[in-house]
């Protein structure tokens, strides 16, 4: 392959290259106008070189990603320019910013309207896990709500971060194999428009932590009127 | 679950409990009004209505007034040649807690005069009611709003008193009174569970539906939950 | 006071001339007859995740064809409740939730929160904070009006100018790093001061921006200004009378592309900006285009006010010299028993502030920006903080400003007011 050609480097990247005694081939001379190669490694190859994300951007984090997405770090690079602000032709959902209860529906929705294959990835702490929202109208993670393949810490995380993150996501699809994709990839038709987790799950993953331990009292060190709330619906 | 839920509630929209303890902000107190010509002349104009006044932080006067005649003294200010507060800044209120009156704040600026003013209403617990101030400046619409959404405060004859920025059909109360817990009233499970348990229909309000309303037909035209959009 | 409109030269809808000369012609409206067919409204949903709404704004518009005949916005689907939270902190602790309302602009609205706090507790900062604090607004002022650029340009359908806008934004960016350690969330002030002083070769590294920005300024100006495509989106679209936009509540850019020179760094200066030479551009019709030029126009003016501010960065501390609200330096800390003693009550009580509330308005980058923070008799945490949102009222006007326009004239007007969900839904 000739120094910045279309093909360049491709016959090394590719395994089981035949031989052949045919001239002019597809390579140049000598080289053979046929390739063998495993319809796993092809259609991974394809995949990962050509995500569509899905960009569901709501706070910070998206202009993050819209500096990724420009001139400076180009995420053009990896196969990525084409964002797809349609969910339907979307292979990527990645999540940037808070996620409000009132956008959850949204969210899911969004989620369930991508066709298989399709990865997430979770960018930022607030997404991942809340963050420093731990109050009454937050998301404490999106992994309460749909399935998520990378998390990508920071607040907000460098373009980088998110590169690095989507880098993660291309490891992921060169793992997977055709033959267990259902095993992989179905999804319960019931699940949809519901939550990804049970309840003992999303309160496992939404206790407090670190230092909001101390925000359970009520602000300006007010006596709690709780009114009498049934067993269940209490936190 | 949800009849549950709302006998349970029923105390919630009946605002917070009056404790004994009672303290007022203004302390009733009169600062001197020197130095601000509008003070000067609401204190000579509606003497019985105005309850107090303090300046804050040097330079910021606050007055107090009562909360029966706040459109009259509002549209006063804003209509005296003298005054002509033509903006309204900002509309809030802040709950004290402890049973405290819960008081509406309003920040006026006259453009022509380069002066500011803060007036305030004080609004007792059993009493959130005051009349809306739209028809002076139509930049209150949605602040009084958010007043109503986030600290139950009715405005009499507002022309759109809906919820601003919870969901509409927001169970839990009004989020910034004191007594209401930063992580809600609800478990994160049951709150996850809420939110996802919603049909597309309910994300509009009651005008919306109508107006996608095919008159031949029964149904709405808008999406069902497990179809496309 | 005696200068403050700036003069445009620009006619309405330029057009070639035979002779190569720029002439005015007015663009004329089709003129189609209304054929007689019953029909009826439709109901169309733009929203919440929408490329084109700035975030996640919800619009329930009615349409009768293209028309826009109501629209119906609906906000909240990013209500983090900052309010709430910052109830349960301490005054210092508020600052990194200010840079996360208002993420395009993030050292605005830190240096609004710590300057009504000051103004509340009566602490004067030091003659370097105060400049160095409008060195950091009006930079984020530039930030946030390039990234409204390029956002604007795409919705009319130019890309080229969103390129060239985050080439320029990402050198701020390098020199929030520089100072802050980190790109957007900056978290830079501190009451009574700043997290640190300016690190050495900083004013270098601004200075050089300020050479080049206005180069790639004038190119961006090139590609819209005169450009008939932007001229046919934007003129006349959304218009908006003087008196009306007062009353509606709209500031900042929008207010001033009315023709009403209300600019809160004029009329209630703060940090002497009365000191400072500069003009407010103001427009005359109030529609899209005036205010793209008057966001061009300020873009200029925060220029040259960076350059005035570098000339006179005065030397000296940045902190305020009293240890009851200025953390000591680790040294003193580790070294001095009365420095430690003072560390140790700052963290764990915080800075105590006097009864009373407090009202403090900036001109942001979308418009008068005020902070009302009311507080108990030795209080170390707010009773209540309120953020006074310049987008959230400019969004309100949409409904009046969108009606009888075309759908995409809606798009063009939600994006001309220069919105941030971020601190519209707080």
């Amino acid at each position: 392959m000739e120094e910045g050609g279309a093909r360049m480097g491709l016959k090394d990247a590719l395994p089981g290259g035949g031989t052949s005694s045919v001239t002019g081939g597809m390579f140049g001379d000598g080289s053979p106008t046929f390739l063998t190669s495993k319809i796993d490694w092809i259609i991974n190859w394809s995949r990962r070189n050509s995500l569509w994300p899905m960009p569901f951007g709501t706070a910070c984090c998206a202009i993050e990603m819209m500096a990724s997405a420009a001139s400076n770090y180009d995420l053009a690079r990896f196969g990525m320019e084409r964002m797809s602000f349609s969910p339907r032709q979307a292979d990527v959902l990645i999540c940037a910013g808070r996620v409000p209860y009132k956008l959850a529906p949204v969210l899911r929705r969004i989620w369930d309207q991508m066709p298989q294959p399709k990865w997430c990835v979770s960018m930022g702490a607030c997404a991942s896990s809340g963050g420093v929202f731990d109050v009454y109208s937050m998301v404490q993670g999106i992994d309460t709500i749909i399935p998520v393949d990378v998390y990508v810490p920071g607040c907000p995380p460098r373009p980088e971060g998110l590169i690095y993150g989507l880098m993660m996501i291309q490891e992921k699809i060169r793992e997977e194999s055709l033959s267990r994709h259902f095993e992989h990839r179905a999804e319960d038709p019931s699940s949809v428009a519901r939550p990804h987790a049970n309840d003992a799950q999303v309160i496992g993953l939404t206790g407090p932590f670190g230092n909001s331990t101390q925000q359970e009292e009520l602000s300006n060190k007010e006596p709690g009127t709780r009114g009498e709330l049934p067993e269940e619906l209490l936190p | 679950m949800l009849d549950e839920t709302k006998t349970g509630l029923d105390t919630v929209e009946g605002g917070p409990q009056l404790s004994g303890k009672s303290t007022d902000s203004s302390g009733g107190k009169m600062d001197d009004p020197d130095g601000h010509p509008s003070v000067i002349a609401l204190l000579s104009q509606f003497g019985d209505a105005v309850s107090g006044h303090r300046v804050f932080a040097g330079t910021q006067h606050v007055v107090w007034i009562d909360s029966a005649c706040n459109l009259e003294i509002l549209r006063w200010l804003r209509e005296q040649q003298d005054h002509q507060y033509d903006m309204i800044s900002d509309i809030t209120a802040v709950d004290y807690g402890a049973g405290r009156p819960i008081e509406v704040v309003y920040q006026l600026f006259s453009t022509v005069y380069k002066r500011a003013l803060r007036v305030r209403c004080k609004l007792p617990l059993d009493g959130l009611e005051i009349d809306s101030i739209v028809e002076l400046w139509s930049a209150a619409n949605w602040l009084e709003r958010e007043v109503y959404d986030l600290f139950g405060v009715t405005f009499r004859k507002h022309p759109d008193l809906r919820r601003i920025l919870m969901p509409h059909d927001y169970e839990e109360g009004h989020p910034l009174r004191k007594d209401f817990p930063l992580r809600g009233r609800f478990s994160r499970a049951e709150q996850t569970r809420r939110a996802l348990d919603q049909s597309v229909e309910h994300s509009y309000i009651a005008e919306e539906m109508d107006l996608g309303r095919d008159p031949q037909q029964a149904t709405p035209i808008i999406g069902t939950k497990d179809g496309d959009e | 006071m005696s200068k403050r409109t700036v003069e445009f030269n620009v006619g309405r809808n330029p057009e070639m001339g035979i002779d190569g000369s720029v002439v005015d012609s007015p663009i004329l409206p089709f003129d189609i007859p209304e054929p007689d067919l019953d029909t009826e409204n439709m109901l169309i949903n733009i929203g919440p995740q929408h490329p084109a709404t700035h975030g996640v704004l919800r619009l329930v518009c009615e349409l009768d064809g293209e028309t826009v005949k109501r629209v119906i916005p609906h906000i909240g689907y990013l209500h983090s409740s900052f309010e709430k939270l910052g109830e349960y902190r301490t005054w210092n602790q508020v600052v990194p939730l200010t840079d996360r309302m208002d993420y395009l602009a993030p050292l605005i609205y830190n240096c609004a929160y710590v300057m009504t706090v000051e103004k509340l507790m009566g602490i004067e900062v030091t003659e370097r904070c105060k400049v160095v604090r409008v060195i950091c607004m009006e930079m984020d002022r530039i930030f946030s009006h390039l990234l409204w650029l390029g956002t604007t340009a795409i919705d009319v359908g130019a890309f080229t100018p969103f390129l060239y806008a985050f080439q320029e934004r990402e050198r701020i960016y390098q020199l929030h790093e520089a100072f802050t350690g980190a790109r957007i969330t900056t978290s830079a002030t501190r009451v009574g001061g700043m997290m640190a002083d300016l690190p050495e070769g900083w004013t270098d590294g601004l200075q050089d921006f300020l050479d080049t920005f206005p180069d790639t300024l004038e190119e961006i100006d090139r590609l819209l200004t005169r450009n008939q495509i932007h001229i046919g989106r934007s003129q006349g679209i959304g218009a908006i009378s003087a008196e009306d936009a007062i009353n509606s509540g709209f500031t900042g850019a929008n207010l001033r592309a009315c023709g009403v020179d209300y600019d809160v760094r004029k009329d209630q200066p703060y940090y002497d900006y009365e000191t400072y030479d500069f003009e407010i551009p103001v427009g005359q019709h109030g529609d899209c285009y005036d205010r793209y030029l008057c966001r061009m126009e300020e873009m200029r003016q925060s220029v040259s006010l960076l350059r005035q501010a570098l000339e006179r960065l005065p030397g000296g501390p940045i902190d305020v010299e009293d240890p009851n609200i200025s953390l000591p330096s680790k040294t003193d800390c580790m070294s001095d028993m009365e420095s430690m003693i003072h560390h140790f009550k700052l963290i764990t009580d915080g800075i105590p502030a006097p009864e009373g509330d407090c009202y403090m308005p900036i001109e942001g980058s979308k418009g008068e920006l005020g902070m009302y923070i009311v507080a108990e008799e030795g209080g170390t945490k707010p009773v209540r903080w309120r953020i006074r949102p310049p987008s959230l009222v400019n969004l309100s006007v949409l409904p009046k400003l969108a009606e009888e326009h075309l759908v995409s004239d809606l798009i063009m007007i939600n994006a001309s007011l220069d919105i941030v969900l971020g601190e519209i839904d707080r």
